[in-house]
């Protein structure tokens, strides 16, 4: 586990969550791979806060859970995006779009020094 | 016992386990995939996914109304601890199930008596007014007169109107057996006043009242028991003391008035024109309805105003009223005994709730293992609090049920302590008392559950998972369980303290010199309105005297106007002493009595000075008259009264001066609350034949059980009239004992209480020590291993039992003397002595400590250092 690993900041993980549900039904442990596998291992989420925030976003009716088997035959709990989710999710998106952008901007900016 | 469905585990549960596991057998599977061993992965899995319980609690948590669930399987948790300990339970619940029931108990009697609305439209706003006619500071209601009612209504600006109700004797005859019934007159405006209306028919206006018209409201009872109900009543004419009076309405069931809740008949009072004018006979009882706004204070400093300016100006007496709430004159004593009573419930329940505390204490500390177990598995400190919380409410949630259980016979013990002149009410469970059993059950929760839940979820950090208990907690929770057992003692004092001093009075007032001996005295009244001529009632009277005192078993028999411990008689008669200025006659009062001669003889009145009435005064012109202790103290203070003459007020010259030929010792003539008034008693047939009330008040002095001549008594009167009614047929002993009702419940229950209590105490105590020796039986060990004795060791447990005592006993006394105060309104006046009662409690607090230190102390003394030592 050499790879750098970072914080997720406040929030992230829902949307994290909810993109990697949106491309289709999945199951918490896949859930938790994907993003490891995506994020090349920066992304590493515990199942400690995985979980919770499953739950949370299920509760909000952001998800929505079956049960149904997986290739190896083997019952898990499905998590399908419904359409709050997925309104959540584009919201979400395009803001940290602005803002990560904004970031950069201003990051980019400090470096160069006023002109 | 199975727990309700919705008390169980659910899906959810079952579901949030598959999935975390799910998890994690993927997780493993992966690892293992990737050629780590099983064994390995697990490890890592778990070390990476954290405590699974903390996941899951979390996953909980972001549930809606999640707490809702908590709750729920915290009781469910509860509930098994419970049946767990069943002995501890069993114990608890018991503990609460007094308290809460005595509370709710007294509560049920209070809100009933005190707080319910009188059945009257706006009750808060009616008040009584009454004459002050005492000389000195100490107020003492006496009845107004007529003329005052009718200037009163006149002229005050704080009521919206006045009304008034006179004593009066009614005996029904012609349509059934001859009844003598309680009546009472009213003044036309009495139903406006109180804002009440009748079941049937109407109630007799103002202009019925002026006119003397000759109508009757009867009474629900009166018309079930006499009239079978029917409503054709309506318009009958019925005949009241030989004259037809038509009845025109029923009063409801529950309707009842001032002075008595059994007046069975109300009839106009008709003021005669020379009563509308006399301010020196008093017999009235008036009743107001306080303006909106106008408080009682204002009302009574305007009353006080115009009656000093009434009587000043008019009467060479002015005086004062006094204005009560007709609450308080509806609850009389019984008002400062529920007050008491109350607040010793809720002492009481205060006791359970501190044993229980310390019960849960010593349990928290035992369970320190629990605890730390749960504490690793990821609960956080609120959660253990929430639980030991719930473990409370749901022991005070048993207690309450089982508390109500206790309550209900309770209540109809309590239902005694209404008053006479409230009725007809009874004590039920209803919401109010269901509300205040619930409220209570959660207050005690709080109150025995708080400090142990807070104290147990510190501990259960602390602890860990460190063996045994005898760490630095140690040493605090004793300091806390010590101050608790000396709070629970301090109270308990207290409440035998007041228990003691109740008991005390009561005894006092049955040793009550009545001035009369109580044994085998009967007594009842016969009305004498069928001879009003002097001649035929004196010969009525004695005929009935000779052939009652004719009856085998009949020592005696005398007549008086007025039998005695008479409650609430507030008549009053002005007098004048000759010899003093005639101005000394304001404010001087007393209570005539007019008796035959026989009177004194036959209740065993005992004689100061003087001589009692001969069968020569009857025949002499020389008016003579027997006055009381009372009344020769205030006027001849320090001289012989015998010889002294007086003479009534408003009698002017005319009247006749009465001689004083005997003095004698204090005869109870008023309540038992009440406190002795000067009184004067004449003979019946000497000067004004026509005086005042005839006497119809017959006493008779038996050899025999009384009960068994009565039919022969009445048998001897209807010999002479068989239309002559017999009444209010009771021995002195019942009319005594009745009166003293109130103090006899209340001591009942304070002792009752008082008891509880002290059983309590003694087991919180127990206890605590008990909880104390088993802690430290390897110190105990110890110590003796390095050569105490066991005598050194029984002493050392005893003394420390022994001084939490006293500590309690001192605090408790203290607390004792300030709450001695409020109990005076309880003590009849009667000062006890807080020495004896201080004693007694102190040794019985003392014998019974000692009994509860003694097990556990003696357990200590007995400890095998050898086992003892091993068992570290």
């Amino acid at each position: 586990m050499t790879s750098p690993k970072c914080d997720l900041p406040q929030g992230t993980l829902d949307l994290l969550i909810l993109k990697t549900v949106a491309l289709g039904p999945v199951h918490g442990y896949a859930i938790a791979q994907r993003l490891q596998q995506i994020s090349r291992d920066v992304v590493q989420v515990p199942g400690g806060s995985l979980y919770p925030a499953l739950h949370r976003l299920e509760n909000r009716k952001l998800l929505v859970a079956e049960w149904g088997q997986t290739e190896t035959g083997r019952d898990a709990k499905f998590y399908r995006l419904t359409r709050r989710g997925r309104a959540h999710l584009e919201a979400g998106s395009a803001s940290w779009q602005r803002l990560s952008e904004t970031v950069g901007l201003i990051l980019g900016m400090a470096e160069g020094g006023p002109r | 016992m199975m727990l309700p469905r919705w008390l169980r585990r659910d899906d959810r549960e079952v579901n949030l386990d598959r999935e975390l596991s799910f998890h994690i057998e993927e997780k493993v599977a992966e690892l293992v995939r990737s050629g780590v061993s099983e064994e390995d992965a697990r490890r890592r899995v778990r070390l990476e996914f954290g405590a699974a319980e903390q996941v899951k609690e979390e996953c909980r948590d972001v549930r809606p109304a999640y707490w809702a669930e908590t709750f729920l399987r915290d009781i469910r948790y509860a509930w098994r601890n419970l049946r767990r300990n069943p002995g501890f339970a069993a114990v608890a619940i018991a503990t609460l199930a007094l308290g809460i029931g005595g509370l709710t108990a007294m509560f049920s009697a209070f809100d009933t008596i005190l707080i319910r609305p009188l059945p009257y439209a706006d009750p808060n706003r009616l008040v009584m007014i009454w004459d002050d006619l005492s000389k000195s500071d100490d107020r003492t209601k006496s009845d107004p007169a007529p003329a005052e009612w009718l200037e009163w209504r006149r002229l005050n600006t704080v009521f919206t109107d006045i009304a008034s109700t006179q004593p009066t004797e009614a005996t029904l005859s012609g349509d059934a057996a001859p009844e003598q019934v309680p009546a009472r007159k009213a003044t036309g405006n009495l139903w406006s006043v109180l804002g009440v209306k009748p079941l049937i028919g109407r109630v007799f206006s103002e202009e019925e009242d002026r006119n003397g018209a000759r109508v009757a409201v009867i009474s629900y009872g009166l018309w079930q028991r006499r009239y079978g109900g029917s409503p054709d009543v309506l318009g009958r004419k019925i005949d009241v003391n030989d004259t037809p009076y038509e009845v025109i309405g029923v009063m409801p069931h529950e309707f009842y008035f001032l002075p008595a809740r059994d007046i069975d008949l109300w009839m106009p009072a008709s003021f005669p024109a020379w009563m509308r004018t006399a301010f020196g006979w008093h017999d009235e009882q008036v009743v107001a309805r306080l303006k909106t706004g106008v408080t009682r204070e204002q009302a009574e400093q305007s009353m006080v105003a115009l009656s000093l300016q009434l009587t000043a100006k008019a009467f060479p007496r002015p005086h004062q009223t006094i204005v009560t709430s007709l609450r308080e004159d509806i609850a009389g004593k019984t008002q400062t005994a529920l007050v008491v009573l109350l607040a010793a419930s809720a002492a009481l329940l205060l006791i359970a709730c501190v044993n229980l505390a310390n019960l849960l204490m010593s349990r928290g500390l035992a369970r320190s293992r629990e605890l730390a177990v749960r504490v690793a598995l990821g609960a956080g400190r609120g959660r253990l609090a929430a639980q030991f919380l719930t473990e409370s409410l749901v022991l005070a949630g048993l207690g309450a049920l089982a508390g109500l259980a206790l309550a209900m016979p309770a209540m109809r013990f309590l239902s005694r302590l209404v008053p006479e002149t409230m009725g007809p009410v009874r004590l039920t469970l209803d919401w109010r008392v269901l509300a205040f059993s619930a409220a209570s059950a959660i207050a005690a929760a709080l109150a025995f559950g708080l400090a142990p839940a807070l104290r147990g979820s510190w501990t259960g950090l602390q602890h860990g998972l460190r063996e045994g208990g005898r760490g630095a907690a140690g040493a605090r929770s004793y300091w806390f369980q010590h101050s608790l057992i000396v709070i629970e003692t301090a109270l308990a004092v207290m409440l035998l303290t007041s228990g003691g001093l109740l008991l005390e009075t009561f005894r006092h007032l049955q040793n009550t010199d009545l001035g009369v001996r109580r044994e085998k005295l009967l007594t009842f009244e016969i009305p004498l309105f069928r001879y009003k001529e002097f001649h035929r009632r004196d010969a009525f009277l004695t005929a009935v005297l000779e052939k009652i005192r004719a009856i085998p078993g009949v020592i005696n028999a005398g007549a008086t106007s007025q039998l005695p411990l008479k409650p609430n008689d507030l008549s009053a008669t002005f007098y004048w002493i000759a010899g003093q200025p005639h101005e000394s006659e304001r404010n001087q009062v007393a209570l005539i009595r007019l008796v035959t001669r026989d009177y004194f003889p036959t209740i065993g009145a005992r004689l100061r000075e003087g001589r009692f009435f001969e069968e020569s005064d009857r025949h002499s012109d020389a008016q003579v008259a027997i006055v009381n202790e009372t009344f020769a103290n205030r006027n001849f203070a320090g001289r012989s009264a015998i010889g002294a003459q007086f003479k009534f007020g408003d009698t002017g010259d005319k009247g006749y001066w009465y001689r004083i030929v005997g003095v004698v010792k204090k005869i109870h003539e008023v309540g038992m609350e009440e406190a002795a008034r000067p009184a004067v008693y004449l003979l019946h047939g000497q000067g004004n034949k026509q005086l005042m009330i005839p006497p119809g008040g017959i006493a008779v002095r038996t050899a025999v059980e009384p009960a068994s001549i009565v039919s022969a008594i009445r048998q001897a009167i209807w010999s002479i009239d068989k239309n002559q009614p017999m009444w209010r047929v009771q021995t002195l002993k019942d009319i005594f004992a009745h009166q003293l009702t109130t103090p006899t419940e209340s001591t009942a229950l304070m002792g009752a209480f008082a008891l509880l209590a002290l059983l309590l105490a003694s087991i919180g105590l127990y206890g605590v020590l008990s909880y104390a020796v088993t802690q430290r039986t390897s110190e105990i060990g110890v110590r003796m291993a390095l050569g105490a004795t066991s005598r050194e060791i029984l002493l050392t447990f005893s003394k420390r039992g022994l001084v939490l005592t006293v500590a309690g006993l001192a605090i408790g006394l203290g607390l004792s003397i300030v709450t001695s105060r409020f109990l005076s309104a309880l003590l009849y006046g009667f000062r006890p002595d807080l020495i004896p009662t201080i004693t007694v409690v102190s040794l019985i607090l003392l014998s019974v400590a000692l009994l509860a230190c003694l097990g556990p102390a003696r357990r200590a003394s007995r400890v095998d250092p050898v086992i003892a030592l091993r068992s570290e």
